[in-house]
């Protein structure tokens, strides 16, 4: 693993209407080209730390926020956003409201706009973006007329054109058919895969995506509670109590090591879990 | 069906579309002085009549015929009201010069309503923005301008969705007299400008994770640019305008009504 791209070191953050932290003490992290999913039930504080992770907090929310974070080697707290928009880029849950423009492609070039890039330079990193997340052909459209999938890889191509180090994504499917959520799920990977980005993601529905995490963090009330291997943080008995949507195929393997079957390690995905339970048949 | 469906840019790709949008905002604000500066309806007919080709050209016919349909009501009216004021004041006219006197007025409502139409059907708003932004007005304005028209279906929706809810829930719109009626929709706007606030928020976010105002000078995808076919349609309009100066103040424009010895 490369060196550490988000840092924090006992992190306390309480909104300015608030009365106890949204998060507390966390320690956290990141090393280049990970592929990181964050779950926990809702209000854990897991948006909430996303919103750290590009000076949202504290420039944009105020609040208190007490111990260290660098991103990207730039201390969160002393640099403006558009300083740490150059290096995160972030996806938020409701891609309705994440896209202003008219059309899809001024959309996608709105970052580098704002920037300063060249026109011809916009052009290029535009087309680029929107050819990997697959909407080229939809770059004249106006983006209400576009499905909510469609919409969500636009919100995506337009961070993806500012060339960020690392993009977060918070709960980018939850307003999703389960087809657009696939789709999204295999433009997310690539991106992790194919260009090294480093990928934050906060997600319920593990049961598409867990496979492709290198490391899977669990947030209760605040507090990191597990933060590790995805099939060690999936089988363990936290997770079943804090009610993380643990992935069926794990499931069916904790329920036939139950029944005294054991399979060779816990599955991730239902293709994993085929091949392990063909493999102990025929044995 | 709306008024406003006679106004509404569809993207079509025809020469007019292409035009620069400054170069069509003179051509609508000559046409506009020359509707005015004529009260004859020869000259004002012939206004009428030259703007056809461009309806066609811009293929934006459909959308044409429904503001003028739109407009009939209106037209009607003004029609009514020139008619009546000119048959109690204006003394010793015929009824065919009054008739043609109010005719006259109509048709130049409608030469504005289908200036108007053909600029804003083959405008789209952002090109209309980016005018805004390269006539050097701030880009703060440009972009809360933009903004607002992207989200018109978005909110025109919710409040569909909305009123929908708080009908299921035993809201009537429609009883009462005018001041039980305004009070009726206050369950609908509450909500909706509580979503409109929210919304805006999140807006805010995204903009500000994407590096708004990171440099002073902000760069644009899009540049306009004039072009051969820009010129042309600003020189035609300019002679329409010299045309019509000169004619309103050199020559006398006869009547149909004299022509016709009516």
């Amino acid at each position: 693993m490369g060196l550490a791209i988000i840092e924090a070191k006992d992190l306390t953050y309480t909104y300015p209407t608030g009365d106890r932290p949204a998060f507390k003490d966390v320690n956290l992290k990141i090393d280049d080209g990970e592929f990181i999913i964050i779950t926990g039930p809702s209000g854990c504080g897991k948006t909430t730390l996303c919103r750290c992770f590009n000076g949202l907090i504290p420039h944009f929310y105020g609040g208190r926020l007490e111990g260290e974070i660098r991103v990207c080697g730039l201390d969160v707290k002393e640099n403006p956003i558009h300083m740490i928009a150059r290096h995160v880029g972030m996806v938020f849950q409701n891609p309705e409201n994440q896209l202003f423009a008219l059309s899809v492609e001024k959309d996608v070039a709105f970052g580098l706009e704002n920037l300063g890039v060249p026109r011809e330079e916009i052009r290029r990193r535009v087309d680029w973006a929107l050819k990997i997340t697959g909407v080229y052909d939809l770059r004249h459209r106006a983006p209400h007329e576009l499905s909510g999938g469609q919409q969500q890889r636009v919100a995506i191509a337009s961070v993806l054109a500012m060339n960020p180090e690392v993009i977060v994504l918070d709960e980018p499917t939850s307003f999703i058919d389960p087809l657009g959520a696939e789709q999204i799920f295999q433009v997310i990977n690539s991106l992790n895969r194919d260009l090294g980005i480093t990928i934050i993601l906060v997600e319920h529905r593990l049961d598409l995506i867990s496979k492709y995490a290198d490391r899977m963090i669990v947030m209760n009330e605040g507090r990191i509670i597990l933060n590790g291997d995805p099939r060690e943080v999936l089988t363990s008995e936290e997770a079943r109590l804090i009610g993380v949507g643990i992935p069926k195929a794990t499931l069916l393997y904790k329920a036939l090591k139950a029944k005294g079957i054991n399979l060779n390690g816990p599955p991730l995905s239902s293709d994993e879990a085929y091949k392990l339970i063909a493999e102990a048949m025929s044995k | 069906m709306s008024i406003f469906d006679g106004f509404k840019f569809r993207s079509e790709s025809s020469p007019i579309h292409e035009m620069d949008p400054r170069a069509k905002f003179i051509y609508v604000c000559i046409l506009f002085s020359s509707a005015i500066i004529f009260n004859n309806i020869i000259p004002l007919l012939i206004l009428f009549l030259i703007q056809m080709p461009i309806v066609f050209l811009a293929k934006v016919q459909r959308e044409w015929l429904r503001s003028m349909k739109a407009s009939a009501l209106f037209a009607t009216l003004i029609f009514a009201m020139n008619f009546i004021s000119l048959y109690f004041y204006a003394g010793h006219e015929t009824l065919c010069s009054i008739t043609e006197r109010s005719a006259a007025m109509t048709i130049r409502f409608l030469v504005l309503i289908q200036t108007f139409s053909i600029f804003f059907l083959t405008t789209s708003p952002d090109m209309l923005g980016l005018a805004l932004e390269q006539s050097g007005i701030p880009y703060e304005i440009c972009f809360a301008f933009t903004t607002a028209v992207r989200f018109v279906p978005v909110l025109a929706e919710e409040a569909q969705t909305i009123i929908d809810a708080q009908r299921a829930r035993g809201l009537e719109l429609e009883s009462g007299n005018i001041i039980k009626r305004i009070r009726n929709y206050i369950p609908i706007l509450i909500p909706l400008i509580v979503n409109a606030i929210r919304r805006s928020m999140e807006l805010a976010e995204t903009m500000e994770s994407r590096a708004w105002g990171a440099v002073k000078n902000r760069t644009n995808l899009y540049a306009l640019r004039i072009k051969g076919r820009d010129i042309l349609l600003i020189v035609s309009s300019l002679i329409i305008l010299i045309i019509s100066v000169y004619t309103s103040i050199y020559i006398r424009v006869p009547s149909i009504t004299q022509m016709m010895h009516c």
